[in-house]
């Protein structure tokens, strides 16, 4: 992904993954004249801009919320299958009672086994020796974690980007109710001086 | 006399150096209200294995059903006392971490406030509404 835009003053990053960074500006006036826009429209591009981003927010909080609740269910599913590889050289079956369905559960008795078939998705499973299963868990862990990592991330560089854009509508409407109340002194002052 | 513009309370200079300290600011600010939640969830973790520890002396079976995943494994009451402690222990241990990483959060939250009070006094609002 390259950037095409010069950095800002800061020297950071002009966009990190698809989300365009949010320019900061050194001073209101310079922007304006040099963008050619009035305070009015540069308002409504940043407000626009602002949306935005919080339309990527929710959509980067959503895909948090799933590696959240993933990463928990592949450590349950590495506890079975570490529990199963403990009793593999006693010889005792693992007795245990699972859920049919809601409220209904019925007993089980697990015998020594070498094997485990794990949920790949898309209806298919597998049947994977203890040790394989271990490793395929742990690499789905690892990536999983690794996802996660960098999605935070980008939720953090994200939210830099929404605090800009807020701080510069702020500075651009106070500069120009600054700007209007100026000019509503000036010839009043320039009245009375004339009189 | 024309009147100059002079620089009201409104007309305040943002510098790079201002903007990176609210940034930070609001960051620490999110990271604050997620362990706040971290905290709780990993407190109530901490009382269940305390109350199922306790319910585990009390208890006189031999054979316990734990909980491994989403099944209820029937193991013997020495290993499920030993699993318990273990994970409480862990438990205890990431509140704990959770427990510093908020103080210093905090800390470094009010350190913030104090300067961008200082430059920006009324035009700033960083509290909690």
């Amino acid at each position: 992904m390259s950037s095409s835009s010069p950095s800002g003053s800061g020297g950071e990053l002009t966009e990190r993954r698809g989300i365009p960074a949010a320019k900061f500006i050194q001073d209101v006036e310079t922007y304006l004249s040099q963008s050619g826009l009035d305070p009015n429209s540069a308002l409504a591009f940043h407000q626009e801009r602002l949306q935005q981003y919080k339309v990527v927010e929710m959509k980067l909080l959503a895909q948090q919320r799933d590696l959240q609740a993933k990463i928990p269910d592949i450590e349950k599913c590495l506890e079975v299958v570490a529990t199963l590889e403990a009793r593999k050289g006693t010889g005792e079956a693992l007795l245990a009672d699972f859920e049919v369905s809601e409220g209904i559960y019925s007993r089980a008795c697990i015998e020594d086994t070498d094997s485990v078939c794990l949920w790949l998705g898309a209806n298919v499973m597998l049947e994977y020796s203890c040790d394989e299963a271990t490793a395929l868990l742990k690499n789905n862990l690892e990536n999983a974690k690794a996802s996660l990592e960098v999605l935070v991330a980008d939720l953090q560089f994200l939210r830099d980007q929404v605090t800009v854009t807020q701080v510069t509508i702020a500075r651009v409407y106070n500069w120009d109710v600054h700007q209007r109340r100026v000019k509503q002194v000036t010839p009043t002052a320039i009245a009375a001086a004339d009189s | 006399m024309q009147q100059q513009g002079s620089k009201s309370g409104s007309e305040m200079e943002v510098t790079w150096e201002d903007q990176q300290n609210i940034n930070t600011f609001s960051r620490l600010n999110n990271r604050f209200h997620d362990l706040d939640d971290e905290i709780k969830s990993a407190k109530e973790k901490c009382d269940n294995l305390e109350d199922a520890g306790n319910e585990l002396i009390l208890a006189d079976e031999e054979m316990v059903r734990f909980q491994i995943g989403e099944v209820f494994a029937h193991l013997p009451r020495d290993e499920v006392e030993t699993r318990i402690e273990e994970m409480k222990e862990a438990t205890c241990k990431s509140l704990e971490k959770l427990e510093e990483e908020k103080v210093s959060v905090v800390s470094q939250m009010s350190a913030l406030k104090k300067v961008l009070y200082a430059k920006f006094k009324d035009s700033i609002n960083l509290e909690e509404d």
